[in-house]
């Protein structure tokens, strides 16, 4: 479906120096410095996948998927949409993707939601049938309909988001690109976005392809992940194989009756707080149980719980912060 | 004040931020000051003294009309526009600092900024490619600097009352389109309006824009004697005191609508 | 050739959808009809009024009496209003880079540049249209030229060429914000330029810049050369073909224009990188 070659970005930078001395200084001898925001990405997304692009600000996650829907004209390498080259072919290519991105809409400000979609309509050439049927079924998953008729300028975010959302799958594009969608949206706005994107990945086997700093949305959608870093892949694979493998323990916390706390021979403790510890054990050659019964052995338990290493953390360890 | 001064320093840094920019406005400034220069000299061919005004300091004008009309660039009617339609205001207005203090002050600074990139650039190159645009008499150059800085006030307050319309109107796009074709073509900016019919300079002469570019340019080529010069500043400065009346008066108007209905 | 007429078809009925469009959207705001209804019409009937006083403080303008000068005005913002109409937002490229709006039609299977007018075509340009064609019925009484069918097809011909070179140059500006990455508007400039060149007779310059605004920036064949060959005045150019030249010029220049616009739009940095 999509395939990444050797994919590279570089920016141009003007360099500028603070205070007024800085900015003649800039005026008379401006000095620019080339970044590279991406660097050899390499990867390849089959049908139906969804995937969760994550990292720091910064970090080359949007430059890629510009690069990906042809927004972007990569410095090297090259992006496959079904074979075709996207910055060679845009006009081919892009009539297979959707996107929406965060906070840009593609609606019209100025007229009622309806418009901005017979215009796709046109543009798309999609037939009356099929832009009567994709509504209707958009309209079961968002409940568009009750919308249509509402100008834009007077939506909220997350009724717009709805709006773009449609707007992107009106022609029934066999990728949808999401770039910080959640961005802003209220809980239920969030909810119904998720609900979209995996309806429409049942349904109508539409690869997703979302960055997001929002870990809910990678636990809830993504199967696989794709994390990058300073423009480099840092890891590509099954979201619970990396969590596994980068973070392989968890943490058990044990609150006892009073301050002082047994120390376990196998596992380690990384925290001792008033009546409270925390102590982490590798999940392949220890149980909770087996500590639990062990530490029992030498002082009574008040209450215990067990910290899963989460996403977060491993985006933590991953970046090494 | 001293918010003020920092909020001047602040947009001269921004002004200067894209050599482009200024590189891009010398260019075209200096082209459209050659081709009146040169439009002038054709129409001057074979004549001496057309409307009191001989070629010589008909082109020392269109210097000088390039050089006040970088002084009189403002942006405060944009930045009223903008606060409207992005909701701003009335936050805006909350500030411990006037709003439109911050505004002058950010016209001031850019001003400061273009003095450098622009003016002096504007007057080197006219220097050397058409002429050097000496002052006629160098004595009535109090008068002239008195005038200058009366038209930017005039100039400044008018943008600033378009502006406020924004807080009507739902758009004030056409507005300062209006505003901006009635300053280039009624204030002499680009043709003097002593070329007009008497009847036409009677008319244009009781609205203010004439006392934006007209009347210190003609101090400087000298065209007229010292008692029109001061007849026409009388006239200016009423203009003056009268918009600033307004202004102030519209100002409160309007800062007490934000206040009450929150923008 | 089928799959060209199909792509024709189909760019011609997205262009009246988004006319409908765009009146739909003026309806939205009637507020604002209103201003440029007067802002624009002020703006043409002062200049010409202005040219008037300039004839009568100065006599002819380089041989041109105040008829000739009428027509030529009339054409001049003739195609000056077309241009607004389809090219105006040219004007502000600058920002459409700068904000990043060139997204949405990089991921639409249509030219960009053509999205990029269309989508925002403007409807207001009308306004400049109706004083522009007053004046050049104006001008045409006065020198009393004899309208045939040659003449009407010579006028929409240089027309419809010089509305693509004021395009093509409005391009070629807003373009160099891919190249610097600045929102700079050269506009207001571009007309004040365009205004002193194609609205007086050319000839009055000295002949570098004649040479200049010929070959480099060919704003001379926008309606000097070819008002000239039109109402028979002996100059550099004269014939029947010229506002046929002014149509190749059109051409030419809008095809540099998107030449430049592309390899700009290889730079485009889309925004919040």
């Amino acid at each position: 479906m999509i395939d990444v070659q050797n994919l590279s970005k570089d920016y141009i930078l003007k360099k500028k120096e603070p205070g007024l001395k800085g900015a003649i200084k800039g005026l008379v001898m401006p000095v620019r410095t080339t970044m590279r925001a991406v660097n050899n990405l390499s990867f390849h997304i089959d049908t139906g996948e969804i995937v969760g692009f994550i990292g720091p600000n910064g970090a080359g996650k949007s430059t890629t998927i510009k690069m990906m829907s042809g927004i972007l004209t990569p410095t090297e390498g090259r992006v496959l949409i079904d074979d075709i080259d996207i910055s060679k072919h845009r006009k081919e290519a892009v009539k297979n993707i959707g996107v929406v991105f965060g906070q840009r809409s593609q609606l019209n400000w100025d007229l009622r939601l309806g418009e901005s979609f017979e215009l796709l309509k046109h543009i798309y050439q999609i037939d009356q049938k099929d832009y009567d049927r994709t509504i209707d079924d958009l309209d079961k998953i968002l409940g568009i309909r009750e919308i249509m008729d509402k100008p834009v300028r007077q939506m909220s975010l997350g009724q717009r988001m709805k709006g773009d959302l449609v707007a992107a799958m009106l022609h029934s594009p066999g990728v949808l690109f999401l770039d910080e969608p959640t961005i802003g949206l209220d809980v239920s706005a969030k909810y119904a976005l998720r609900k979209f994107i995996k309806e429409i990945n049942k349904v109508r086997k539409t690869t997703v392809i979302l960055t997001t700093h929002d870990l809910g949305d990678i636990q809830e959608l993504c199967e696989r992940i794709i994390i990058i870093n300073h423009g480099e892949l840092m890891e590509d694979g099954n979201l619970n194989e990396i969590v596994d493998r980068i973070a392989p323990y968890k943490t058990l916390v044990v609150e006892y009756y009073d301050e002082s706390a047994p120390e376990h021979v196998r596992c380690e403790m990384t925290e001792h707080k008033g009546n409270v510890a925390k102590y982490r054990f590798m999940k392949k050659d220890l149980t909770a149980a087996e500590i639990i019964a062990d530490l029992s052995k030498e002082k009574t338990i008040k209450d215990v719980s067990i910290e899963e290493t989460g996403i977060d953390d491993i985006i933590k360890i991953a970046y090494g912060t | 004040m001293k918010k003020y001064l920092y909020v001047v320093k602040t947009q001269i840094i921004t002004s200067m931020a894209y050599e482009f920019n200024v590189y891009g406005n010398i260019i075209m400034q200096t082209i459209i000051m050659i081709t009146s220069a040169y439009f002038w000299k054709a129409l001057y061919k074979g004549r001496d003294m057309v409307g009191d005004v001989d070629a010589d300091s008909m082109l020392t004008y269109v210097i000088m009309s390039s050089v006040l009309s970088v002084l009189l660039i403002t942006n405060v009617e944009r930045r009223i526009e903008r606060s409207v339609d992005r909701g701003t205001v009335a936050t805006d207005m909350m500030k411990p600092i006037n709003i439109f203090g911050v505004y002058f002050a950010e016209d001031i600074g850019n001003i400061l900024a273009l003095f450098f990139q622009n003016m002096l650039p504007i007057i080197l190159i006219g220097s050397l490619m058409i002429k050097v645009p000496a002052m006629a008499d160098i004595r009535d150059l109090p008068l002239f600097i008195i005038s200058v800085a009366e038209s930017f006030l005039i100039n400044w307050i008018i943008a600033a009352l378009f502006g406020m319309m924004a807080f009507t109107a739902f758009n004030i796009d056409a507005l300062i389109q209006v505003k901006k074709h009635l300053l280039r073509l009624l204030s002499g900016s680009i043709i003097p309006i002593w070329f007009f019919p008497p009847a036409v300079q009677k008319v244009l002469g009781s609205l203010p824009f004439v006392y934006i570019y007209q009347l210190p340019l003609s101090i400087y080529i000298g065209r007229g004697s010292r008692a029109e010069y001061l007849s026409g500043m009388k006239i200016q400065f009423l203009w003056l005191l009268g918009l600033s009346a307004v202004f102030f008066y519209v100002q409160s108007r309007v800062v007490r609508k934000v206040m009450v209905q929150g923008g | 050739m089928k799959k060209a007429l199909n792509e024709f078809i189909h760019y011609l009925d997205v262009t009246a959808h988004v006319i409908k469009m765009a009146f739909m959207t003026i309806i939205e705001y009637p507020a604002n009809i209103a201003g440029w209804m007067i802002s624009n019409p002020l703006q043409f009937i002062m200049g010409f009024a202005i040219i008037k006083f300039v004839v009568e403080s100065f006599g002819q303008i380089n041989g041109w009496n105040y008829g000739q000068l009428a027509f030529l005005y009339g054409l001049s913002v003739i195609s000056h209003a077309l241009s607004m109409i389809f090219f105006v937002q040219g004007w502000f490229m600058g920002y459409f880079v700068i904000e990043g709006e060139f997204d949405r039609y990089l991921t639409r299977p249509l030219g960009v540049l053509y999205q990029f007018f269309f989508t925002n075509i403007n409807i207001f340009g009308v306004t400049d249209l109706i004083p522009g064609i007053l004046v050049f019925i104006y001008g045409c009484v006065k020198c009393s030229v004899s309208v045939n069918l040659l003449f009407i097809l010579q006028v929409l011909i240089m027309l419809v060429g010089a509305t693509l070179i004021r395009g093509g140059i409005y391009i070629l500006l807003g373009s160099t914000s891919f190249h610097t990455g600045s929102a700079v508007d050269f506009g207001q400039y571009t007309q004040e330029i365009m205004d002193k060149t194609t609205m007086y007779p050319l000839s009055m310059y000295p002949e570098s810049m004649q040479f200049i605004l010929t070959y480099l920036i060919p704003v001379g064949w926008i309606s000097f050369y070819p008002v000239s060959s039109l109402l028979g005045i002996e100059g550099r150019y004269n014939g029947m073909m010229i506002p046929f030249v002014t149509l190749a010029v059109g051409i030419l220049v809008m095809l540099i224009a998107g030449a430049y616009f592309n390899t700009g739009l290889k730079k485009y940095e889309s925004a919040g990188n």
